[in-house]
C-alpha cells in the first residue's frame, strides 16, 4: 500500500442541528451522522467511483477529505502525511496538490471576471511565474480541455454548460494537482455533453496521470471510469470492489437494488421489453425515507432490506450491538451485511 | 383508417425575445405531433430542443412574449373538435428577413383573452399536468389532502367536501402512498420528493383528464426513486388509459413508458416512430441526431470495454440564428459528399422511411422512393 495517495480511516462527521431555544441553550440537539465510520484508500492514477443516493454522505467524504470541512473524528493521510489536524496555514501548500471540481457548473467562475482573468487568477495563486510563463500555460490549459482560444474573453454568463465546466476543469489543473475530488462532474450536463467531459477527465487522467475521487449517481458512467467503487448508504460504505465485481456480482442487497433500478437506463434490448423492475418492486415494500431521528438499531440499511425480509427478520439485523462491519470477500471486495 | 388523434398539434411555433442577445428564439419552430387514444407519445430531447416548450404551449401556459405565435393545436375529447389556437392568428404579425427573425408583433391582451376563453374547463380538467420538482407545483401552504379536494371539486362532478374527501384518498391509495389517510393532513415538506410526485399525479388524474402532459416527472429524483415512479406511470397507464404526452431528457424513462417517440433538436421534430423502431438499439434507419444521443449513452459493452463515450462534437444548436439547411449539420457525423450541398442549404422534409417511422435528414429523402440511405455513409 506504499503507493495510496490518500488513506482514510475511520472517518466521521457528525452535524448537530439545533432546533429551538432549549436546544441551543442546553447545549443539545440531534446529531446527524452524515459521515459514519468510512475507510478506503486510492492508489496513485486510480479512480474509485462513490455511489449512494443523495443524503447518504457521498459529498460530505468528498469535502472531509480534502479538510475544506473538518471531519469530527478519524484520520485523513495524504502522500504519507497525516492532515488530519493540519491548521489552514499548514494546509495550504498541500492544497494545490488536492482539488475540487463542484457539481455546481457555476462554482469557483466568478461572474464579473473574465475566462482569462479566472485562469490568470489560478495560476498565480501559488506562485508568480512570469507573463510570458503564463500566457504559455493558458494556452496549454486551454488546449487539455478543448476549449476555444476565442472563449478567453466571455464572461462566464455566456458560456454554455459544457464550456462553463471544461473553463472549471482548466481552473483546476492549473495549479497542477495529483489528486481531484470531482463531484457529480457530469450532472448539471446534458447527455451528449456528458459524454464529452467524462471522455476528457479520462484523457486528463491518462496524460496528467491524476487521481480521482469520482462521486457520482450515475452508476453507468461511474462504473465506466472508476477501478474500484464504493457504495454508501447513510453514512457508511455497504459495499466495495473493483468496479466490475460490484455492478455484475454485487453482495449487498442495497447494491443489487442501486444497480437493477438503472437496468433500464442501459441501451439494451432487456430495457426495451421493460424487464429489471421486479427487483426493485419487490424491494420498494418497505421503501420509506429514512429518519435520522430514529436510532439505528444494527443495520441501517434493515428496514429497507428485501433479504432481512426474505429470511425472515433474523434478530442479529436489528440487534443494536452489532452493525455490520466491512467483511472482506477476497479480490478487494468488501460486504457490509450479515448474509450477503 | 387511422383511429383520429386526441391531440394534434400541427405546425406549432413558439418564440421568445432574449434581451441580452437582443434576438428572437425560436425555442418551438414548426412543430407537429399527435397522441392518440391512450397513447404515450414521449418526447425526447436535450435542454433548449423546445421539448418542454412544446408541452407548456400545449397547456396554454406560456406566458413571456411573444409566446405562442402560430400553429393549431387540436383537441379531440368527448365528441368535440376544438383548436386551443382558433382565431388567434389574427393578433400576431411575424416579420421574417432571411431565416432569421426580425420581429413579432403581437397583441397580448387580445391573444391571452381569447386563448383563456378557449381554455376554458381544458387546463386542469381536460389536459392535466405534472412536472419536474414536485415540491415547487405543490402549494407549502396547505396540505396534500385539502389542494387534492381542492381539484376534486374543480374537476369532477363530486362537490361535497365529503365525497370528495374520499375520492381523495382513493386516489392517494391509488398512486401507492402508504397510509393515505394520515398522509391527506400532511403537508408538502413534510414528504419526500418521491412522495410529492406520487401525490402531484393523484391530483393531476383525479380530474380524469383525456390528456395528461409529463414533463420530465422523475428528473431530480433518486434513482430508486426514479425506477418506482416510472413503475407507477407504467401501472397506473394501464390502468387507466389516459393518453400521455410525456417530455424527458432520460431515454431511459422514455423508452419504458412511451409507445410512440418524439426526437427533438433545435425546435423541430427530427424523428418520430414508434418507441420499439426509433429507439431500438441496432436500428438500421435513423436520424444521426438520435444515433448520436443513443451513442453517448454509456451501454454495457462500451463498459465492459472501457471504451470511450461516442460524444456529439459541439453544443447544442441556439436556435436564434437557425442555419438554411439541416440544424444537425454543423454537428453531424454521416454527411456524404452526395448529400452535402443539400444539408447545408436545405432543411430536409420529416420523410416516411417507414410506416408511421418518419425521420428529417437528407440521407433518407434523396428520392421519394428510396427507404435506404443514398450511399452507405462511411464514418
Amino acid at each position: 500500500m506504499s503507493s495510496s495517495i490518500l488513506e482514510v480511516t475511520d472517518l466521521r462527521k457528525h452535524y448537530s442541528q439545533r432546533r429551538g431555544l432549549v436546544s441551543v441553550l442546553t447545549g443539545q440537539g440531534r446529531v446527524i451522522p452524515a459521515v459514519d465510520g468510512v475507510s478506503f484508500y486510492l492508489r496513485e492514477n486510480e479512480t474509485v467511483g462513490l455511489v449512494g443516493e443523495s443524503g447518504c454522505g457521498k459529498t460530505t467524504i468528498g469535502r472531509t477529505v480534502l479538510r475544506l470541512t473538518d471531519p469530527s473524528s478519524g484520520r485523513i493521510v495524504f502522500d504519507g502525511r497525516d492532515i488530519t489536524n493540519l491548521s489552514r496555514a499548514e494546509l495550504r501548500p498541500l492544497r494545490r496538490e488536492m482539488q475540487m471540481i463542484f457539481q455546481d457548473l457555476d462554482a469557483g467562475l466568478n461572474p464579473k471576471m473574465r475566462v482569462h482573468a479566472i485562469l490568470h487568477e489560478a495560476l498565480t495563486v501559488y506562485e508568480r511565474p512570469s507573463d510570458a510563463a503564463i500566457a504559455s500555460r493558458i494556452r496549454e490549459l486551454l488546449e487539455q480541455v478543448n476549449l476555444k482560444d476565442s472563449k478567453l474573453a466571455n464572461f462566464p454568463a455566456e458560456l454554455s454548460g459544457g464550456e462553463k465546466r471544461r473553463v472549471g476543469i482548466a481552473r483546476v489543473l492549473a495549479v497542477r494537482p495529483r489528486l481531484i475530488v470531482a463531484d457529480e462532474p457530469t450532472s448539471a450536463l446534458d447527455v451528449s455533453i456528458q459524454a464529452q467531459v467524462v471522455n476528457l477527465l479520462r484523457d486528463l487522467q491518462k496524460h496528467l496521470g491524476l487521481t480521482y475521487l469520482f462521486i457520482s449517481h450515475d452508476l453507468p458512467v461511474v462504473e465506466l471510469v472508476s477501478q474500484k467503487v464504493a457504495v454508501m448508504y447513510l453514512g457508511r460504505i455497504v459495499e466495495m470492489g473493483l468496479a466490475e465485481s460490484i455492478a455484475h456480482q454485487p453482495r449487498h442487497p442495497y447494491t443489487r437494488i442501486l444497480w437493477s433500478s438503472l437496468a433500464d437506463k442501459q441501451n439494451t434490448e432487456a430495457s426495451l421489453s421493460g424487464r429489471g423492475g421486479a427487483t426493485v418492486e419487490r424491494a420498494a415494500r418497505a421503501w420509506g425515507v429514512f429518519d435520522f431521528e430514529q436510532p439505528v438499531n444494527g443495520c441501517r440499511f434493515a428496514p429497507r432490506c428485501p433479504l432481512y425480509q426474505d429470511k425472515g427478520r433474523p434478530a442479529v439485523c436489528t440487534d443494536p450491538a452489532s452493525e455490520p462491519p466491512l467483511r472482506d470477500l477476497g479480490k478487494g471486495h468488501a460486504v457490509a451485511c450479515h448474509f450477503a | 383508417m387511422m383511429e383520429a388523434p386526441l391531440l394534434a398539434i400541427e405546425n406549432l411555433r413558439t418564440y421568445f425575445y432574449s434581451r441580452a442577445k437582443r434576438a428572437f428564439i425560436r425555442s418551438v419552430d414548426g412543430v407537429s405531433l399527435h397522441v392518440g387514444p391512450g397513447e404515450t407519445l414521449g418526447i425526447v430531447g436535450e435542454s433548449g430542443s423546445g421539448k418542454s416548450v412544446t408541452a407548456l404551449s400545449a397547456a396554454g401556459l406560456v406566458s413571456a412574449a411573444p409566446g405562442v405565435i402560430g400553429g393549431r393545436i387540436e383537441l379531440h375529447s368527448h365528441r368535440a373538435r376544438r383548436n386551443l389556437l382558433d382565431g388567434l392568428e389574427r393578433y400576431v404579425r411575424v416579420k421574417e428577413e432571411d431565416g432569421r427573425v426580425m420581429a413579432v408583433e403581437k397583441d397580448n391582451r387580445g391573444w391571452r383573452r381569447r386563448a383563456e376563453a378557449l381554455m376554458e374547463g381544458v387546463r386542469g380538467k381536460e389536459i392535466a399536468m405534472i412536472f419536474q420538482n414536485p415540491r415547487s407545483a405543490l402549494n407549502p401552504y396547505s396540505t396534500i389532502g385539502t389542494q387534492l379536494v381542492e381539484a376534486i371539486r374543480l374537476h369532477t362532478s363530486l362537490k361535497g367536501e365529503s365525497e370528495a374527501k374520499e375520492r381523495a384518498i382513493h386516489w392517494l391509495e391509488r398512486v401507492r402512498i402508504d397510509s393515505p389517510r394520515l398522509r391527506f393532513d400532511n403537508f408538502p415538506f413534510g414528504m419526500s420528493g418521491g412522495m410529492c410526485q406520487r401525490a402531484m399525479i393523484a391530483m393531476a388524474l383525479s380530474a380524469e383528464p383525456s390528456l395528461l402532459i409529463a414533463d420530465e416527472p422523475t428528473t431530480g429524483l433518486d434513482a430508486t426513486i426514479q425506477s418506482r415512479i416510472v413503475e407507477l406511470l407504467a401501472e397506473l397507464k394501464a390502468e387507466t388509459g389516459t393518453a400521455t404526452l410525456l417530455i424527458s431528457h432520460d431515454i431511459g424513462v422514455i423508452r419504458r413508458l412511451s409507445d410512440r417517440v418524439a426526437v427533438m433538436y433545435g425546435g423541430t421534430v427530427v424523428e418520430t416512430g414508434r418507441a420499439t423502431q426509433a429507439l431500438a438499439p441496432q436500428a438500421q434507419v435513423r436520424h444521426p441526431y438520435t444515433a448520436a444521443l443513443l451513442a453517448s449513452i454509456p451501454s454495457t459493452e462500451t463498459i465492459r470495454r472501457k471504451s470511450y463515450l461516442q460524444a456529439i462534437e459541439g453544443e447544442a444548436l441556439d436556435t436564434i440564428d437557425v442555419p438554411r439547411g439541416c440544424r444537425f449539420y454543423g454537428r453531424c457525423n454521416r454527411v456524404t459528399e452526395a448529400i452535402r450541398d443539400r444539408c447545408a442549404g436545405v432543411e430536409p422534409p420529416l420523410a416516411e422511411v417507414a410506416p408511421g417511422h418518419k425521420v428529417r435528414c437528407w440521407l433518407y429523402s434523396s428520392t421519394p422512393s428510396s427507404l435506404n440511405p443514398a450511399r452507405e455513409p462511411r464514418q
